[in-house]
């Protein structure tokens, strides 16, 4: 029953099923919100399923210069790594799917593999663009990551727990963390950082389509394309989700009018509300170059979140 | 240690073929080689092929982003071979027709420049803007893009006493459009760390190497043929030549944008003075032998017909230098000295229009300095 139990979560739900279809669906929205904010009418919401599904039905193909096992498997793994945080996020109540003892430093570990396979994959793709884009990958990586795991400290010496569980069970005791304002200059801190980790404008630098084609990703195609636009997919919501359990209290069942709405939706809106704020500030600047983003990483975004932890361990 | 990164001749940010070779010392550019000639279409000889008329077609086809600006300019060259003058109120026309286009050329460089920069929001609404002025030449001539208005001796539509007023209107909407696009780019944090300081073009390299139209204007330096050597109806109408004095990207983009409001000014002149008359007078197909220069500023900068008359119905040669080809070694004050992750929008800054530039450009690549390029550094790869 046990191994039912987990095939079942980790395929279907909260797994790749319900992750894929959830996380193509938010970037169908963000899309076509990116496309009203634009002033063009923009592709259907539910364009993602159409061109990963296009992409999906292509001819397979390597190129010669990237013959090796490390090009190919790359996106598996970075899949395997975005499916599995999946599992470690409370998505229906504060308990995860996979109830073990797995903390928030997995978790930090795990949503760095994708953009550990990005990099492998342009290294050994045999394209220049490939490489450049890879090597400003390693960059943007390490300046977000700073951000993103400073953040989390202060998340954490604020709760006093290492735990996702306890993280959440906290705040449905007490009040979000979102309220609380020596957090305030973190969540900022937070949002900067994720915009670097998902590729967004302005630190979309490793992919910038005028400069490097698409930077590590140039030289996939058809299947394997489509699985890296899968990994991006539910990254997007996996992050999402992710703040949502740090910040915004994670999934809470209501009672409404003695209709019992179920965890997973509120969990939805929460992550639907992220994403849509990351989409408009993607909308709204210019790419900075990568010299740029590191220095604004490493002075602005660690300056906010250092502050942050400060005045968690100062302010009673 | 120097390394070479090829840039072109395909090249995402590069929308023509071209081919620049960077000496680069780690980010930094310390020399810069440009190799022309991968798009060259042979139009000059084709212009000594065809009649005077025909070659109004080919002409308009030089560049089909400033199409009006290479008709009227080669119009003007064989009117005064022939020694016509023009009707006032085709004169009028030429001029309303030029102002439009540089409205929706600068438009589009500024989408363009935008998409460099990765700011695609701002791309889509410049690009929006110009769907107006695309509207506004659409009514007047029949056409978006290539308006085939001007003949030889006038123009060939007439702006009708009833566009007016949707002319008007559509003109007050685009000015209050572009003073909050001028708003932004000077206020825009990710637009200034992206534009400010990069490329500069100082006022003495602008000067010592001749370059032209807006790209000089923002160095500083006040050359506008408009007023300098004035054609069409610009002799009676009043405006203000741009200047911006740093130098850098973001003055290139800022005086582009203020000439849209300064053209914006001239189309309300030119409808309010539109004088009654004749569209265009007769022209005699064969012209007796003679020479002529003409030159107008085109969006991008001076435009140069030359051309000669040996009696027949075909010139004898015609030469054009199209406002880009001057602008190429401004690439290399520009460059030297900047970092590699500026190149495209510094590239884009002069607004490259390639296609123009090679059709006149004699590659010579027998001159010793020149080098054919290798396969390897096709493919991108390091020696």
């Amino acid at each position: 029953m046990e191994v039912l139990d987990f095939f079942f979560n980790s395929l279907v739900f909260p797994g790749l099923l319900f992750a894929s279809l959830i996380g193509l669906l938010y970037v169908g929205i963000d899309r076509k919100v990116t496309g009203h904010m634009q002033h063009r009418i923009g592709p259907p919401i539910w364009q993602e399923y159409l061109d990963v599904g296009k992409l999906m039905s292509k001819e397979d193909i390597t190129p010669h210069a990237a013959q090796s096992l490390v090009f190919n498997v790359v996106p598996l793994i970075a899949l395997g790594a975005v499916v599995t945080v999946m599992l470690l996020l409370p998505v229906y109540s504060a308990q995860p799917a996979l109830a073990t003892v797995a903390d928030l430093i997995v978790i930090i570990y795990l949503l760095n593999i994708p953009a550990i396979c990005l990099m492998l994959g342009g290294y050994s793709s045999g394209s220049p663009f490939g490489s450049v884009g890879a090597a400003r990958h390693v960059v943007q990586l390490f300046s977000y990551e700073l951000v993103f795991i400073l953040v989390i400290i202060a998340v954490v010496t604020r709760v006093g727990s290492l735990n996702l569980t306890t993280v959440v069970g906290y705040q449905a005791q007490h009040s979000w963390l979102i309220l609380d304002w020596r957090l305030i200059p973190a969540l900022i801190a937070m949002f900067t950082s994720i915009q670097g980790k998902l590729m967004r404008v302005p630190f979309d630098i490793p992919e910038a389509e005028s400069k490097i084609v698409h930077g590590a990703m140039t030289e996939y195609s058809g299947p394997k394309l489509a699985i890296w636009r899968v990994v991006y997919d539910i990254e997007t919501l996996v992050v999402a989700g992710f703040i949502a359990a740090l910040f915004l209290g994670g999934p809470v069942a209501y009672t409404i009018g003695g209709v019992q709405i179920p965890g997973v939706v509120d969990f939805l809106i929460k992550t639907l509300v992220i994403v849509l704020i990351t989409t408009t500030l993607r909308n709204i600047m210019a790419r900075l170059r990568i010299d740029q983003a590191l220095k604004f990483y490493l002075t602005f975004g660690a300056l906010l979140a250092i502050i942050s932890l400060v005045l968690v361990l100062v302010v009673p | 240690m120097t390394f070479v990164v090829p840039f072109g001749p395909q090249h995402p940010a590069l929308k023509e073929p071209e081919y620049f070779r960077f000496e680069v010392k780690g980010e930094e550019i310390i020399d810069l080689n440009v190799r022309l000639g991968y798009i060259h279409r042979g139009i000059e000889r084709a212009l000594q092929e065809r009649s005077y008329l025909h070659n109004i077609y080919l002409a308009e086809r030089i560049c089909g982003i400033c199409n009006v600006a290479h008709t009227t300019a080669y119009c003007q060259t064989i009117e005064q071979l022939a020694n016509i003058e023009v009707p006032d109120r085709a004169r009028f026309i030429r001029t309303i027709l030029c102002e439009l286009e540089r409205i929706h050329s600068h438009l589009l460089w500024a989408g363009v420049a935008a998409h460099e920069i990765g700011f695609n929001t701002l791309f889509m609404f410049f690009w929006r803007d110009r769907e107006l002025v695309l509207d506004l030449k659409e009514m007047i001539s029949g056409n978006r893009q290539i308006s085939a208005s001007n003949t030889l001796g006038g123009v060939r539509r007439d702006v009708k006493p009833e566009y007016v007023p949707t002319m008007l209107r559509v003109l007050n909407k685009l000015e209050k459009e572009t003073k909050y696009y001028i708003d932004v780019c000077t206020s825009d944090r990710t637009i200034l760390a992206r534009c400010m300081g990069v490329g500069v073009l100082t006022k003495e390299d602008a000067i010592k190497l001749c370059i032209v139209g807006p790209t000089t204007r923002a160095s500083g330096v006040d050359v506008d043929i408009r007023r300098d050597d004035p054609y069409a109806a610009y002799d009676e109408i009043s405006f203000k030549v741009i200047i911006e004095r740093e130098g850098d990207v973001l003055a290139k983009v800022i005086v582009r944008l203020r000439e849209i409001l300064e053209s914006i000014r001239i189309i309300r002149q030119a409808l309010k003075a539109l004088p009654r008359g004749p569209l265009r007078t007769k022209v005699a197909p064969k012209i007796e032998p003679n020479e002529a220069l003409g030159r107008i500023e085109a969006p991008r900068g001076e435009l140069l017909y030359y051309a000669i008359s040996n009696g027949t119905d075909k010139p004898e040669r015609i030469r054009v230098r199209p406002p880009t080809y001057a602008n190429i070694p401004s690439f290399k004050p520009m460059f030297v000295g900047g970092t590699i992750a500026e190149i495209p929008i510094v590239m884009a800054s002069i607004d490259p229009c390639f296609a123009c530039t090679d059709r006149v450009t004699l590659v010579d690549s027998h001159t010793g300095k020149a080098r054919v390029v290798s396969f390897d550094e096709l493919r991108g790869r390091r020696k």
